[in-house]
């Protein structure tokens, strides 16, 4: 009796994931598996499809030791992610609480916060370089570099900071604003967090007399830490892999009209192992510090 | 004893008041929130700003946020411009809507399904189909553009809706956002209460699971609408009756600077769609059965 429903259980477990684990396939494994193969080889167009030349670990060194420009952008997009994470992080987790108080208007806030993600998309963007709207971007960006300088001079002569600390206020002061604007979907993420927390619990602690923050600390903190883990996860991939990132920009630009389509995925390659490596450190490291619920 | 229950209760319910609320707290919570929102809202202020300026005030430096001359002609430009197309355009905006919810449908229910399975469920492969979950969000879609062309092609799904549709389907975000809204928000006890009952998974699922994690599926549906509306299926779609709103409208637009208030007008148009739904989707979580169905053991 005992074994026909755990077997039950795993025939259903099967059929639920079975829509995804073949569009998974079709549409992704054995893309990656070619693009694998690609990175060996060159692509040459004929006239009516396309051949393979093999070329060993040719595209690899190119990316590596030949191409000017790969290497200095790889570690540059490294930092900048280094800097903005927790930023991103902790404000999305910010703004997530506050948005979730009750107020009128509240859907009409949230749909401000999450608007960057809106325009970022498509077409809006395309429409937007020409317009004002960069102007805006740039103006606070300089506002921003600004203000960071001015930190700068300020936390320097205090001479209390070691410099790597200082660097790093000044530079999380410059990108502020590029902060705020790639927060949306974290900022939703918590939301719907936030939002399935038990209302009992809060209940619960008040009647033993909890203050506020202690009810943020001892519940919703608590609560919410899965999420922190998802939210980084999904932090870390969404700038990594966005379409302007400007690595993944460099290797588009490598595929379509610089050293080719092996090379460029060369490149891919380097960098999907340098992203699996960073999320493998990710997950260990927050993953043990999470709070189960369930 | 009854004392002792009784103040309790008063506290319980003088709480419930303010469990959300005190005046300081608003006052700061608000102007923080308004600092922050004006910033995100100024581009859009613009852009709607500019939807409403002559040609002749676009281009005026430093630039203005409000029309001096609000005007309609963008919009009227708009519509002559849209009625000239050689496809109407109801069936570009038809072609839209149905790659958008038929993807956003699947993509949350085949999403969700999975994820039930996975965070609940224990079968041989479990683990490898969470590690290849990760493994494909990590990968930049780009990169894949070329493979993903090729399997189109193989499938003879070049210049069909599905080219656009299915992909969205097995979007691995999906998975991975509601596998851990599952896992974590979901008690177990409730999952054996209702297979106690008699709940068959199908039922665990659509009356148990789905019900408590739906902020997180109405997050899901936000995300996966907007990808889907912005969409211009460049890739994949070439018969002119089969493409997309949004690339209607940016060939509208691509007729050079005159046709910049157009261009301010479209963008409006185009955003007031995902912007409608975020604002319905937003008011429908009101309290979930995650939030009122169990109290603790």
């Amino acid at each position: 009796m005992r074994l026909s429903f755990e077997r039950q259980k795993k025939i259903g477990g099967f059929l639920f994931t079975l829509p995804f684990v073949i569009g998974f396939f079709l549409f992704f494994l054995y893309p990656l598996i070619q693009a694998v193969i690609f990175s060996f080889n060159e692509l040459v167009l004929t006239s009516t499809t396309f051949e393979l030349q093999p070329r060993g670990w040719e595209n690899y060194r190119y990316a590596l030791q030949v191409h000017p420009e790969f290497t200095r952008t790889f570690v540059e997009v490294m930092v900048q992610l280094l800097t903005r994470l927790p930023l991103i992080i902790a404000f999305s987790f910010f703004a997530a609480t506050l948005l979730n108080q009750e107020f009128r208007g509240r859907a009409l806030v949230r749909a401000l916060f999450f608007l960057p993600v809106i325009m970022s998309a498509g077409i809006v963007m395309r429409l937007e370089t020409s317009d004002y709207s960069v102007i805006m971007l740039e103006a606070s960006r300089a506002g921003a570099i600004f203000g960071g300088n001015a930190l700068r001079s300020l936390l320097g002569d205090s001479g209390y900071m070691p410099t790597w600390l200082l660097d790093y206020v000044v530079q999380a002061a410059e990108s502020l604003p590029v902060v705020i604007r790639s927060s949306g979907v974290q900022i939703l993420i918590f939301l719907a967090g936030l939002q399935s927390i038990p209302r009992e619990i809060y209940e619960a602690v008040s009647v033993e007399g909890a203050t506020p923050w202690e009810r943020f600390w001892l519940i919703t903190f608590p609560m919410l830490s899965p999420l922190i883990l998802t939210n980084v996860i999904y932090t870390i991939v969404d700038s990594l892999t966005a379409m302007n990132n400007q690595l993944v920009v460099l290797i588009r630009d490598t595929m379509l009209r610089g050293a080719g389509y092996g090379a460029s995925m060369a490149m891919a390659m380097i960098y999907f192992v340098a992203i699996a490596i960073i999320l493998l450190i990710v997950y260990r490291l927050i993953s043990r510090r999470i709070f189960y619920y369930v | 004893m009854t004392g002792k229950g009784f103040s309790a209760m008063s506290i319980l319910r003088a709480h419930k008041v303010k469990l959300y609320r005190s005046t300081t707290g608003d006052i700061v919570i608000f102007s923080i929130l308004a600092v922050i929102a004006a910033f995100m809202a100024m581009p859009m202020v613009y852009t709607i700003g500019n939807a409403f300026k002559p040609l002749s005030e676009i281009f005026i430096f430093p630039p203005q946020f409000l029309p001096r001359h609000p005007t309609m002609d963008n919009f009227y430009d708009l519509f002559v411009l849209m009625g000239q197309s050689w496809v109407p355009i109801s069936r570009y905006l038809f072609n839209s809507l149905l790659i958008v919810a038929l993807g956003t449908a699947g993509n949350v229910i085949f999403g969700s399904l999975c994820a039930y399975a996975l965070a609940k469920h224990n079968f041989p492969g479990k683990r490898a189909i969470n590690q290849a979950i990760l493994l494909s969000l990590m990968f930049a879609g780009a990169v894949l553009l070329i493979p993903h062309y090729l399997i189109m092609s193989y499938l003879g799904w070049i210049n069909t809706y599905w080219a656009i549709i299915v992909p969205a389907w097995g979007a691995t975000l999906g998975v991975f956002l509601m596998r851990n809204f599952i896992e974590h928000m979901v008690h177990d006890t409730l999952l054996e209460a209702a297979r106690m009952d008699g709940a068959s998974e199908w039922q665990c699922y659509w009356h148990v699971v789905m019900p408590i994690v739906k902020p997180a599926w109405l997050t899901l549906i936000i995300l996966s609408f907007q990808q889907l509306w912005a969409d211009q299926g460049a890739l994949f779609l070439y018969a002119e009756e089969l493409k997309p709103l949004p690339y209607a409208l940016s060939q509208i637009i691509g007729g050079g600077v005159g046709r910049a208030g157009v261009a301010a007008a479209v963008t409006v148009l185009l955003m007031a769609v995902p912007i409608t739904v975020f604002v319905i989707n937003q008011s429908q979580i009101v309290e979930t059965m995650g939030t009122s169905g169990i109290t603790g053991e």
